[in-house]
């Protein structure tokens, strides 16, 4: 299937969703699930008096924020299904307990490849992560398969 | 649990690797935290009608033990940027092997370049990855 | 003056790899005993990288590094050595269907050589390819040794060598700096430069090696 679609949806904003303040629970649920063991994540006591000044979440917390709209409607379908071909996350600033986060989103690119199994159509959404102070918190690409 | 300064890691130095079984009701419990209580994530038989070997780990899941990785091998690490990319579906029920090692090291903001994967125990490399990670200086 | 190389690599030229090529070499200087390589063969995803400089940096660690492709037909992925402005100008390499068949006669008329990669992959392996499609004539030799492929990868590849009597390779499809060198090239000749290699190549006298650490048994419960 030819790499065929509306180029003007590059770069559109397709959602935007605001998520209700993060919780100390849901930070310590996270780091638990990960088995993590360092007290920033972990321990509010000892966190309080590290660099942070308070329970601050792991760095991949951004990722299970979940937007209203996973991707637009007008999104080209070049498969039947999606796979998840790989994320990339950078962090600007730490998730604390209490922060109003904000994602917006877009889709940064689209490009055809064939690799280990198929002919493969990757879309890479891109999640803008702000909070509250309107501080950039964290950009996350998700790189789409689809087939 | 440590703290590892700028000035201690040197290019090849191996990030304190982790070996651990993953199970279901692990995958299970981030999928929940996740908000990705879906079928390909906790449960074989909805995972198999999607063409899946079976129930899998998310890949953000295995992002985030890589993160934990870097964690657990020092404690003042933060990191910068991480990428994954996810070369196979990662089966629970299984032992996981996470790995990682310093590549490079930035004198001029005391971050390391640290390659990152993930194997199953035949050294397969299920997921593969990088990160940029700030360290603290003695200096 | 190289004797080992890694024939399959790919730096931050590639969409899909973060390594800086200088980075390699510091890897593989540090490794030299486990992975004694004297050169490395850079075969960029979908393109051949002209710009790309690195005299300095085979003066500065006494590396051999030469320039190829990775690039990908309808018969799966090929590595091609010896790229020139003819074959660039015939084929653009950013195309996913190259023409197989077409292609590796074509490089081998106008002074290169197309070896098909990781021929024992699904999809974009020749193995799989050749089960529904005819044989591609031309075929000097293949990856038989590829660093990043799954268990019995390699061995289906035994099976093709017999059948078609190809000529076998090594390389570590290293986008990770801390892979590169796990699996390379033995020549029984000294390669000093592309021309040398695409000969070489062609005529024979080289085997697969592998640097991969034995598996270790790892106790998981214990932690």
């Amino acid at each position: 299937m030819a790499l065929d679609f509306d180029k003007s949806i590059l770069g559109k904003v397709f959602d935007e969703t605001a998520f209700p303040p993060i919780t100390k629970e849901e930070i310590l649920e996270f780091a638990a699930a990960l088995g993590e063991t360092n007290p920033l994540y972990t321990d509010e006591t000892v966190a309080r008096q590290g660099h942070h000044k308070e329970l601050v979440a792991p760095p991949t917390f951004v990722t299970k924020l979940r937007p209203n709209k996973f991707s637009p409607e007008n999104l080209p379908k070049f498969g039947k299904v999606g796979f998840d071909g790989g994320r990339d996350l950078e962090v600007f600033a730490q998730v604390r307990p209490g922060d109003s986060l904000t994602m917006l989103s877009t889709i940064h690119e689209i490009y055809e490849k064939t690799g280990r199994t198929g002919s493969m159509y990757f879309i890479v959404i891109r999640n803008e992560v702000k909070n509250q102070k309107n501080e950039k918190v964290a950009v996350i690409d998700h790189r789409i398969m689809q087939r | 649990m440590s703290t590892v300064y700028f000035e201690e890691i040197e290019e090849g130095d191996e990030i304190t690797p982790i070996d651990m079984p993953l199970s279901k009701d692990q995958v299970r419990r981030y999928a929940k935290t996740a908000n990705m209580y879906v079928a390909r994530f906790t449960d074989d038989e909805g995972a198999k009608a999607e063409g899946l070997p079976g129930m899998i780990a998310p890949g953000v899941m295995s992002m985030g033990l890589l993160a934990r990785m870097i964690s657990d091998w020092n404690q003042a690490a933060e990191i910068k940027r991480i990428g994954t990319t996810f070369r196979s579906p990662v089966l629970p029920d299984r032992n996981i092997h996470l790995r990682g090692a310093v590549t490079q090291k930035h004198d001029a903001d005391h971050t390391v370049e640290c390659d990152l994967w993930m194997e199953n125990d035949d050294g397969e490399r299920w997921v593969i990855g990088t990160a940029t990670v700030a360290v603290p200086s003695k200096a | 003056m190289a004797r080992i190389l890694d024939l399959h690599l790919h730096s931050e030229a590639s969409d899909d790899s973060r390594a800086p090529v200088e980075a390699y070499l510091k890897w593989l200087a540090r490794k030299r005993e486990e992975r004694p390589l004297e050169g490395l063969v850079l075969t960029e995803h979908r393109q051949f990288n002209k710009s790309g400089e690195y005299r300095d940096l085979e003066d500065k660690y006494g590396m051999l590094i030469l320039k190829a492709s990775e690039i990908e037909t309808e018969y799966g992925h090929i590595l091609v050595y010896g790229v020139n402005d003819d074959i660039l100008k015939r084929y653009d390499f950013k195309n996913v269907r190259l023409p197989a068949q077409e292609l590796i006669t074509e490089v081998a008329r106008m002074g290169g050589i197309a070896m098909p990669c990781h021929p024992g992959r699904p999809t974009v392996g020749l193995i799989e390819h050749y089960q529904t499609k005819p044989p591609l004539e031309g075929v000097i030799g293949v990856e038989a040794l590829n660093g990043g492929s799954k268990k019995g990868e390699n061995e289906r590849v035994a099976e093709l060598l017999d059948q078609y009597g190809y000529h076998a390779f090594g390389g570590s499809d290293s986008h990770l700096v801390s892979f590169i060198g796990l699996c390379a090239t033995e020549f029984d000749r000294d390669i000093n430069s592309m021309e040398d290699l695409v000969d070489t190549l062609r005529t024979g006298g080289y085997r697969p090696v592998d640097f991969r650490p034995q598996r270790q048994q790892v106790d998981s419960s214990a932690s």
